[in-house]
């Protein structure tokens, strides 16, 4: 009898002991399997694009043991890559790429029913400035030229832009509120329509990234009349940010970063926080970021969340004095 | 009124109640916008041509010759045959998430010849085993694409 | 003589070994993926991408130009075999396509269409090489009113598509056209037609349509009596799987129709291939001897939308190359890898990189060769498919259809959507309602509304800009005489049967 009872213990205590290293063990993630990374556009998308080369670029730096495999679940701008996200509730081997879409998203669409708090931010990345563009042989040279004629002409000038739920509107929402000017907005879905715009007259404005504009302003066809930032750009020293040209407005911005899904464990959080933290300071990174005219917005813990509930602040009051329809 | 009357009668019926509804759930869209047209605009139109072409539908054949240009013999059994496949085939695709398209395939296959071709079960069987191999050698292993996959795994 | 210096240099770049192979991988792939329905280039020039970082970029670019252009000579197949749109473009050869494989004529069918991809292919290549920056320059003068125009001159081509009753092709094309409008609109963001659904947000996916309406519809009507083979006859003896020298003959006007419809409609941004092929069909029936024969499996009806979804991809690449701007998905893809590779594509792509550009068009001469030298032979192995038992080919088709669908956009919704639209087409097939006219309504619906709206926009409401710009009232006043044309030809020939009856 008593040599069952030491059994007993010996194997209890053999089950605790093991549990403690195994609950030691599971404090250093490791993944296991390739992890999914899921985007919002399709193949070719600009999310698609960024995921695929930060997957690549981990792999040349070997920071992580598994590949990252893309998945496009496109549709309903970010809904249904949110909603993907939101239903692989505790998976650790998924992770999202987000961008300012997936905040806004769900403010102004009702069938978007997951949005950014139900999801457990991990890094910020990088923003992407943008900067406003006219036509080359177009009479505006500053921004003070474009707003003057547009308060002269109220709606007569024009910009090409994308959704009216995304920045080029809402940059040209609080320009107007804070200078009394107005000018329409024309919607074009792709990008390629909306400088072909551009360039053939139809419009006089677009916001564009400084990466996407550089050739057409090397070759001559663009000008840059004001950078949407709150300092001025690298690649373009001489354009004043709209602060320096008399128009305060708060920058919209355009942030790129990564997400997991809900009821992720504290340690696999912690683990990707890591990757990031190692990805982030790597030379890749740095070039791959400087080659694309990023900003290095690189942000994470206590900082990211205030990020998100400030931003969805600000979008929702932005979007409801747009007269957008804000549902949540 | 002829079978082929009643046919044109029925289809201009639909359409047209579709058309009614279309353009009344358009109606509750924004008809203008800050510039132009709202997204009310168009499907409205669409709504009311859909009513109007409808009704010119019905009347057209009011006046049509009543013998049927074709004879085509809509019988009964033929369409049955036809909603028998098409019920297979969604029935198949509800088992996509449950079984995964090899199997799905499969049993569709296995169904479509047996039910509607009446050939013998080793047919069957032989056809459903040999195309779900297939598929899933051309289409997951040879190109990479990803299937409705089953909780097996394909 | 500076364009024989830049032919010589780019041949010297094609014709180099390493080059020749990655063309030869990048045409063949493209066109197992226009075979494949649902699958398209852009998906896969994106997944190809990561390899190419290792690559050479001109062997890269080839390759994927390659993939692009490629494409379109696959899409036919199944188009032609089995009702199956490869490809979304392919959904006109499906009208008369298909018909020829039902009269046993699937031979020259598939043959005429490699054909024509090749005389188009290579006319948009020319078009590329000769008239690139003008044209590209004068491409930018199209803005919202001319594309209004053009969408309604395409949809003026329901004329052409309806068949024996205009009232039910009318119908057909208000359902397409919304169809096309569901899903959330692009200038208030506001959701038409959803039903509560977050997967219809962005719409009903074309190749969803076109598949169910065609191909699934097609397995059912031919479900409703046993023993099927009587539908297929298989083409026996060589003299049958080619295209005759009479059929060749026939087709010189589909030849230069397709090529120069094809590659105008491919330099402008945002107007696609499909577009090109509907234009292209409609053209050839107006200009045609026999045009009430159209539908039934005319081999003219084949060789025009085949020649003009290849020639859109020079003309697609147009823009791409000479601009900076991308036409199309697969083309703002390639633009992207430029862009990944460090190399800026703009107005002064040409200069900066003479290797790549010359070194690229000239490859596309080289692959729209081998593109012929591999679809021809393949025409009597393709047709063979149709010696397969029906039994096995009927749920085939099923299968191919919903891997294709689910290959889009990996949802189970547009798999059920794809059921739906089958029943759907069915239903049409059995109340002789065309289906051409739904699925042109559907390709031109999004287009048309937007081009209005963005044109209204931008003359603060007024209609009138419409007609005052020279471009988009010429491409109207041609729409309204194409739609006009019927109503008279009907009161002619009431006239005349008064006349008779008088008499």
């Amino acid at each position: 009898m008593k040599r069952s009872w030491c059994c007993l213990l010996l194997i209890t205590s053999g089950f605790v002991l093991s549990g403690a290293g195994g609950i030691a063990h599971a404090a250093a993630f490791e993944p296991t399997k390739p992890i999914e990374a899921v985007v919002h556009t399709g193949p070719g998308g600009g999310s698609d694009i960024f995921a695929r080369a930060i997957a690549e670029l981990m792999q040349k730096e070997k920071i992580i043991s598994q590949r990252l495999q893309v998945v496009n679940k496109s549709g309903g701008g970010s809904a249904v890559a949110m909603s993907y996200l939101a239903e692989k509730k505790g998976d650790t081997h998924t992770i999202g790429f987000f961008t300012g879409v997936w905040i806004t998203n769900p403010l102004t669409t009702m069938e978007a029913k997951t949005t950014i708090a139900d999801l457990t931010p991990i890094v910020r990345l990088v923003l992407e400035p943008a900067v406003f563009a006219v036509k080359a042989d177009s009479p505006y040279k500053t921004m003070k030229d474009f707003i003057e004629a547009a308060k002269k002409n109220p709606n007569q000038l024009k910009q090409s832009g994308g959704s009216v739920t995304g920045r080029d509107n809402l940059v040209r929402l609080v320009v107007q509120k804070a200078t009394g000017a107005k000018w329409v907005f024309v919607s074009f879905p792709s990008g390629g329509e909306r400088i072909a715009n551009l360039l053939g007259g139809h419009v006089e404005a677009m916001v564009i990234e400084p990466q996407e504009a550089g050739e057409h302003i090397r070759a001559g066809n663009m000008r840059v009349i004001a950078a949407l930032t709150d300092k001025r750009l690298p690649s373009f020293p001489n354009v004043p940010t709209l602060k320096e040209q008399g128009v305060a407005v708060p920058v919209i911005p355009q942030a790129r970063g990564i997400l997991a899904p809900p009821g992720v464990p504290k340690e696999v959080v912690q683990y990707w926080e890591g990757i990031f933290d190692r990805f982030a300071k790597s030379a890749n990174w740095k070039q791959y970021v400087e080659h694309n005219q990023f900003e290095d917005g690189y942000l994470k813990g206590p900082g990211l969340n205030k990020f998100f509930d400030d931003l969805t602040v600000q979008m929702r009051e932005v979007l409801k004095e747009a007269g957008a329809k804000v549902v949540r | 009124m002829t079978i082929h009357g009643n046919k044109e009668l029925l289809t201009g019926i639909c359409l047209g109640a579709f058309g009614a509804y279309v353009a009344f759930e358009a109606f509750k869209l924004p008809y203008v916008s800050e510039f132009g047209p709202g997204p009310g605009f168009f499907p409205l139109w669409i709504g009311i041509g859909l009513t109007l072409l409808s009704v010119l539908l019905i009347v057209a054949n009011l006046f049509a010759s009543t013998a049927p240009e074709n004879s085509k013999s809509q019988s009964r059994t033929a369409i049955g045959r036809a909603l028998v496949g098409w019920s297979g085939l969604m029935l198949a695709i509800g088992l996509l998430h449950w079984l995964g398209f090899g199997l799905s395939l499969a049993l569709l296959a296995a169904f479509l010849i047996l039910a509607l071709e009446r050939r013998s079960p080793w047919v069957a069987l032989s056809v459903a085993f040999g195309l779900a191999l297939g598929f899933h050698a051309i289409f997951a292993l040879a190109l990479g694409l990803s299937l409705p996959a089953g909780p097996w795994g394909f | 003589m500076e364009s024989i210096g830049n032919l010589l240099l780019g041949f010297s770049v094609a014709l180099s070994p390493g080059n020749l192979f990655w063309c030869f991988v990048g045409v063949f792939l493209g066109t197992v993926v226009g075979i494949l329905p649902g699958l398209g280039p852009a998906a896969t020039i994106a997944m190809l991408l990561p390899l190419t970082f290792k690559m050479d970029h001109t062997a890269a670019i080839i390759m994927l130009a390659g993939i692009y252009y490629g494409s379109k000579y696959g899409g036919s197949t199944t188009s032609i075999l089995l009702n199956v749109p490869g490809e979304s473009a392919s959904v006109v050869t499906c009208l008369d396509g298909y018909q020829m494989a039902r009269q046993g004529r699937a031979g020259p069918a598939l043959g005429i269409s490699a054909i024509a991809s090749f005389v188009a292919g290579t006319v948009g290549v020319l078009g590329l090489m000769l008239v690139a920056p003008p044209l590209a320059r004068f491409a930018l003068r199209f803005g919202p009113p001319e594309y209004f125009a053009l969408m309604a001159l395409g949809l003026a081509m329901v004329v052409f598509l309806a068949g024996k009753s205009m009232i039910k092709g009318l119908l057909a094309m208000l359902v397409g056209l919304w169809l096309a409008g569901v899903g959330t609109d692009l200038f208030t963001a506001e959701s038409r037609f959803t039903f509560g659904q977050m997967e219809l947000l962005d719409g009903i996916d074309f190749v969803v349509v076109s598949i169910g309406i065609f191909a699934v519809a097609e397995v059912l009507v031919n479900m409703e009596s046993r023993g099927g083979t009587e539908l297929f006859k298989v083409p026996r003896g060589i003299r049958n799987l080619m295209p005759t020298l009479k059929d060749l003959k026939d087709c010189r006007f589909a030849f230069l129709n397709g090529s120069v419809i094809g590659f105008v409609i491919g330099v402008l941004p945002g107007a696609g291939s499909t577009i090109a092929s509907f234009l292209s069909y409609g053209a050839e029936k107006a200009f045609s001897r026999y045009p009430e024969k159209f539908g039934t499996g005319v081999i003219e009806g084949v060789a025009a939308p085949e020649g003009a979804n290849n020639s859109e991809t020079g003309g697609a690449l147009v823009p791409l190359l000479t601009l900076g701007i991308p036409g199309s998905n697969a083309t703002a893809i390639l633009l992207a890898a430029l862009i990944l590779w460090g190399i800026k594509p703009g107005p002064l792509l040409i200069q900066d990189n003479p290797g790549l550009f010359w070194g690229l068009v000239t490859s596309m001469y080289v692959g729209n060769v081998m593109l012929l030298v591999l679809n021809l032979p393949l025409v009597p192995l393709f047709a063979q498919i149709l010696r397969v038992p029906y039994f096995v080919l009927y749920p085939g088709i099923l299968g191919i259809s919903i891997v294709g669908v689910y290959s889009v956009s990996n949802s189970l919704f547009d798999v059920w959507m794809l059921g739906l639209f089958g029943l759907v087409g069915y239903a049409m097939r059995k109340l002789d309602f065309p289906a051409a006219p739904l699925v042109l309504g559907m390709v031109l619906g999004d287009g048309l509304e937007r081009a209005l709206r963005q044109s209204l926009m931008m003359s603060e409401g007024r209609l009138s800009v419409l007609i005052t710009r020279p471009l988009s009232a010429a491409m109207i006043c041609l729409a309204l005489a194409i739609l006009i044309m019927p109503l008279v030809h009907k009161v002619r020939s009431f006239r005349v049967k008064a006349v008779e009856q008088d008499v």
